[in-house]
């Protein structure tokens, strides 16, 4: 009997009695694999993110991440990192070294840098306006945060959701409420992986039919372009190196995203000479990045964190951030067009969110059921790019005024 | 009621400072996102005027076997071999067997 009651103790199963939660906690980690496995929604962040908080809510698995008051030895001092993982376990060994100190959000932007290519925004430099205008989603959504009783800090966290850039909310969240850092990834590529189904939701109810058939090579024959690029690699290598240290001096706080964003762009862009650096930025580096970021932010999921009821405010208010940032784009165009001859077709607007390329894909296709010769993909794409430079900038400013 | 009156003034304070990040924030976004257009511009006409065009690696003629290819897939191949070589490669002859 003796033996059996030990075998019982040594066991989760008391814990999972006990707390029925972590049983919830491990479905929706399930839950979330399905969404990544089966229904391929941002699988190289999801499954990671999803097998975290399986591996979270294994009662005495240790791999939970602790809240950062365990940690905090006052006095503005914590306990070192092997200390830490000692005490508490590999999980926030790793979270505590990785996420805690802001260390691989901008890693994981200099691989995005070193995949992503200026030029279709450097062809069509005045469309990344609209990368701001979609920017609007965050602002708002932190006043309604604010009346629903979020601190500023969670609000902004929250807020930034609407950015569409799952390293910059990551970021940010660190940064202003790291208490909430689960959901609101969860969130944040949540809903960028349903950018198929919220773009054409927003279109739907804003644009008219006659705005979507606004076909953009017909306006570039009617009103061409003054601005022609003779040497466009020497442009590419110009362009982050000026605009990196012009950003740094008015956004100081936005360095660290986007110095690192516009360094693995240059990487990429010098070509052969620095070939190897480019493809372990692309490579190994961000996937490993990925890797730990992906399976430490689901370790902060445990049940005691996730099952509250801001997390159901923040998926809310995540969509919510979302659905407004598209909407800003498209109304910034529409505004544009009162005043100016050359039309613009308003999905472009609707593609000043970051999710790069997917926001660009979705709009063009939508394009082309009204127009099968528009092929806006190019246009989409230099807003689109505009809205990882302008979801940086807003990140730095909630950070600067908030930390 | 006092409690509530306190919670009041706080929401108020916040929403106060929220408004304030929602004219900040868009301005900033706005101004950078203005210095992208604009030095954008002046690297274009800055490199259009003292590094002149691009030069673009294409192969030789070396006579009718290009011709016969057509420049779709010239353009195609040239590409093609210029990734793989990581822009190391040219191509100097196409030739049918």
């Amino acid at each position: 009997m003796g033996i059996l009651e030990n075998l019982y103790k040594m066991t989760a199963i008391q814990d999972i009695i006990g707390n029925p939660g972590y049983l919830l906690m491990l479905a929706i980690g399930s839950f979330l694999l399905y969404l990544g496995i089966r229904k391929q929604y941002e699988p190289l962040l999801l499954v990671p993110i999803a097998f975290g908080v399986i591996l979270a809510n294994l009662p005495g698995g240790s791999m939970g991440v602790v809240a950062a008051e365990f940690v905090d030895l006052g006095g503005g001092h914590s306990k070192n990192l092997l200390d830490i993982a000692h005490d508490y376990g590999i999980m926030n060994f790793l979270y505590y070294a990785l996420i805690k100190t802001g260390f691989l959000p901008p890693i994981i932007f200099m691989g995005i840098g070193a995949l992503t290519d200026f030029g279709p925004m450097l062809r069509n430099l005045k469309l990344a306006f609209f990368g701001a205008a979609a920017q609007l989603g965050i602002f708002i959504v932190i006043i309604v945060a604010v009346l629903l009783g979020f601190t500023l800090k969670e609000a902004a966290s929250l807020g930034i959701i609407g950015g569409a850039d799952g390293p910059t909310a990551i970021y940010t969240t660190i940064k202003l409420a790291p208490h909430l850092l689960g959901p609101i990834a969860i969130a944040a590529y949540s809903y960028m992986a349903l950018v198929p189904v919220i773009i054409p939701l927003v279109v739907k109810y804003t644009c008219s039919e006659k705005e979507l058939r606004i076909n953009m090579k017909e306006q570039d024959k009617k009103y061409p372009s003054k601005l022609v690029i003779k040497n466009m690699k020497a442009v590419k290598i110009a362009f982050p190196i000026v605009l990196g240290i012009v950003v740094s001096i008015f956004v100081p706080s936005s360095v660290p995203l986007l110095g690192m964003l516009l360094f693995g762009n240059l990487l990429k862009e010098i070509g052969t000479s620095v070939a190897r650096l480019s493809e372990a930025a692309t490579g190994s580096i961000l996937n490993t990045a990925t890797i730990f970021l992906g399976l430490t932010v689901g370790a902060t999921m445990t049940a005691e964190v996730f099952l509250d009821f801001k997390t159901i405010m923040i998926i809310v208010g995540g969509f919510l951030a979302f659905a407004i940032s598209i909407f800003g784009g498209i109304m910034a165009v529409k505004l544009t067009n009162l005043f100016s001859k050359k039309k613009i077709n308003p999905l472009i607007g609707a593609t000043g969110l970051s999710a790069v390329p997917m926001a660009s894909r979705v709009a063009n296709e939508i394009g082309l059921k009204y127009d099968s010769s528009n092929h806006l993909l190019q246009y989409c794409m230099s807003s689109n790019i505009s809205g990882v430079i302008g979801s940086a900038v807003a990140a730095g400013v909630l950070i600067s005024f908030l930390q | 009621m006092f409690f509530c009156f306190n919670l009041i003034l706080e929401i108020m304070s916040e929403m106060g400072v929220a408004l304030e990040l929602l004219g900040v924030g868009l301005i900033t976004v706005f101004v950078i996102l203005a210095l992208v257009v604009v030095l954008g511009t002046l690297i274009i006409r800055f490199v259009n005027k003292f590094f002149g065009e691009e030069i673009k690696h294409l192969p030789k003629s070396s006579g009718n076997a290009i011709v016969a290819i057509g420049s779709k897939k010239l353009a195609a191949i040239v590409s093609a071999v210029s990734t793989i070589t990581k822009g190391t490669g040219r191509v100097t002859n196409i030739e049918k067997n």
